[in-house]
């Protein structure tokens, strides 16, 4: 097990007021199974998110991130359970274990209004036979007892005035909306009750590249406006968090090996597995290309480090 | 193309299927090999009573009554003018008892001890296999176990079990029929009452396999729909349970909703071993008593009401499931 290399640091660009911390994480450990068999998925993960910044959680497919992500979001449910962890936020530590079901039940309060979530599967994350007004509602009444409905819809309508998207998606089904849309709704109805911190799990993995532009940008703007606080952007797609995140942390069997601001982790990574994970990015310029033709007529490339030489 | 159209092109669709179910139920009785009349008469003369002269006088008046003698198209149009003017027929077994007396007779039974049994069992078994799938643990473990078990039990097995423990050997119930002797059928007190301790046996054999059986294939909906993405985001939005159990509830229904349509459709049939076995005068017990007299027409307007009924209940779930699943409503109506 290994913690982050690096401390976290402020991030370096941007208007955003970055003086105050925003949540500590500490010492995370989730596992699959619950028995003698169990699988460790995150391994004693500890980061620290400043206010109004974009944390970057990159690895390879299967490496913890969305274990982790999920665990922040507080949705754990069996076979994964979280046996230690703790989230620090607005002067209040929640304990993040989930080894009874009563812990499932205290944690109701905080998912969707302190940590919010942004899922992978937004394709799917709307029930088909729920209007999307009927889905605003229910979110607003979950935390807000008495909330009539049209409170409810005033809020999202405001919100989709704010974000200059048509107020007419609130009447729709989610068959009735393109991916795009459906995932800049989905981050609506995430956004809608101001959590502190969002975590956006892959939210651009399923998006065409106009999509995932405005996606992003969108996402940027509510960083901004405040709506939220923080966000932990969860991806594999390591070009885009360069473009998006503030600090990014590089996760390899379940923990995280190296943490610093963007730029100087992506220009001048020093664990040999972010390394290993920045040089396969693929890049679509010529000259990378002709690089790349170079090196295949050189023969094969030297093996990467295996996972525990990385570690 | 827009709703209103879906549904005429749909009732065109079924009106085709109507008339050619109708066909089929005109031309198979007279496909088995001999005249049905010739079978009807030999039984009536079986005893030796009549003479040969008399024999041919209810042949010539069978075939006549029946149109036998005319040909097939001709019989054919006869038959479907009959029948769109509601006149199915007259029994041979009870001749001269019209069809519509005995069928209008027995399928009050068959509806009363039908309708509240599948309404009942479906509303139950849905509530109980959501309510297992929803909530795990040994809730779902033992009542998986006992829905899988009551489901496959084959309901006549019930049937008999319930008789001889309840009736023979208990004594709760009455043993068979369906009211006392002695008594008319009619709208009173005292014949209702008399007629509802009757009712329960066969009640009770029909809604204990139903509510098995949709537990069952409910459970297995919510347990599916409880991995969906929109699932876990309704949790992860903090949603309540109760309102994350409608929505997997309202998705899972779907397929239940064409299994309870079927089972109405079908129910005028009658519940045939049920009814047997209770000695229970429903549309099960005419069909049977039908079938083992070679009585055709009876035959012949008992699968037209099944057939009709299936068919109405196949039109009503296309309907229905439209207004249930919005996608299904946008698939049917072109809508975006």
């Amino acid at each position: 097990m290994s913690h982050a290399t690096t401390p976290p640091a402020p991030a370096s660009a941007g208007t955003k007021d970055r003086s105050g911390l925003l949540a500590r994480v500490t010492d995370v450990r989730s596992v699959y199974g619950g028995g003698e068999q169990d699988f460790t998925a995150v391994d004693g993960v500890s980061l620290e998110l400043g206010e109004g910044e974009i944390l970057g959680l990159a690895g390879e497919s299967g490496c913890g991130k969305t274990t982790l992500g999920n665990t922040l979001a507080m949705i754990a449910t069996p076979p994964l359970y979280v046996l230690s962890g703790t989230l620090e936020i607005d002067d209040e530590v929640i304990d993040l274990s989930t080894l009874s079901p009563a812990d499932v039940k205290r944690h109701r309060p905080y998912r969707g209004s302190t940590v919010s979530m942004l899922p992978q599967g937004a394709m799917n994350a709307i029930s088909p036979t729920v209007r999307i007004r009927s889905l605003v509602h229910d979110v607003m009444r979950a935390h807000r007892t008495g909330v009539s409905k049209d409170e409810a819809l005033d809020r999202a309508r405001d919100r989709l005035k704010m974000l200059e998207m048509p107020v007419r998606v609130l009447d729709s089904y989610a068959h009735q909306l393109s991916g795009g849309m459906k995932q800049r709704v989905i981050t609506v109805i995430s956004t809608l009750l101001d959590p502190r911190l969002l975590i956006a799990d892959e939210p651009t993995s399923a998006l065409d590249v106009s999509s995932q532009r405005m996606l992003v940008e969108m996402l940027l703007a509510m960083v901004e406006q405040r709506i939220m606080s923080g966000v932990v952007f969860v991806t594999h797609d390591l070009p885009v968090l360069s473009q998006v995140s503030d600090k990014l942390a590089i996760m390899n069997a379940g923990s995280i090996v190296e943490m610093g601001p963007t730029r100087q982790l992506v220009e001048d990574p020093q664990h040999p597995y972010t390394k290993k994970l920045l040089s396969s990015v693929l890049d679509p310029t010529a000259e990378t290309r002709e690089r790349g033709r170079d090196r295949a007529q050189g023969g094969a490339p030297a093996p990467a480090p295996s996972t525990e030489e990385a570690r | 193309m827009n709703l209103g159209r879906y549904i005429l092109q749909k009732t065109g669709w079924y009106l085709v299927a109507l008339v050619a179910a109708v066909g089929l139920n005109f031309l198979l009785p007279r496909l088995v090999p001999g005249n049905p009349v010739d079978v009807i008469v030999s039984n009536l003369t079986r005893g030796g009573s009549i003479t040969g002269e008399q024999q041919q006088q209810i042949y010539e008046t069978y075939v006549a009554e029946f149109g036998l003698d005319k040909p097939l198209w001709e019989q054919f149009f006869t038959y479907l003018g009959k029948v769109f003017t509601g006149d199915l027929g007259t029994s041979f077994a009870n001749y001269p008892a019209s069809v519509n007396d005995l069928v209008g007779q027995a399928l009050p039974w068959s509806v009363a001890v039908q309708l509240p049994a599948i309404l009942i069992g479906w509303v139950l078994g849905n509530l109980v296999g959501a309510i297992a799938a929803f909530r795990g643990g040994n809730w779902d473990r033992s009542v998986f176990t006992s829905s899988l078990f009551l489901s496959s039990m084959p309901y006549y097995c019930l049937s008999i079990l319930l008789l001889y423990v309840l009736a023979v050997v208990a004594g709760v119930f009455p043993v068979g029929g369906a009211y006392s002797l002695g008594l008319t059928p009619e709208l009173s007190a005292e014949f209702l009452w008399d007629a509802v301790s009757y009712y329960w046996l066969p009640f009770l054999s029909l809604v204990i396999v139903f509510i098995g059986g949709q537990a069952v294939g409910m459970r297995s909906m919510a347990i599916y729909e409880l991995g969906g993405d929109y699932v876990n985001y309704a949790r992860a939005m903090g949603i309540r349970d109760n309102t994350i159990t409608k929505y997997i509830f309202r998705n899972a229904m779907l397929p239940q909703i064409t299994g309870l349509a079927l089972s109405i459709g079908t129910l005028v049939g009658g519940a045939l071993i049920t009814e047997l076995v209770f000695n229970y005068p429903g549309v099960g017990t005419l069909l049977f008593n039908a079938i083992s007299q070679n009585d055709y027409p009876v035959i012949q307007a008992i699968t037209l009401i099944i057939t009709v009924a299936v068919l109405l209940a196949n039109f009503v779930v296309e309907i229905v499931y439209g207004f249930v699943d919005p996608r299904i409503r946008a698939a049917k109506s072109g809508e975006k």
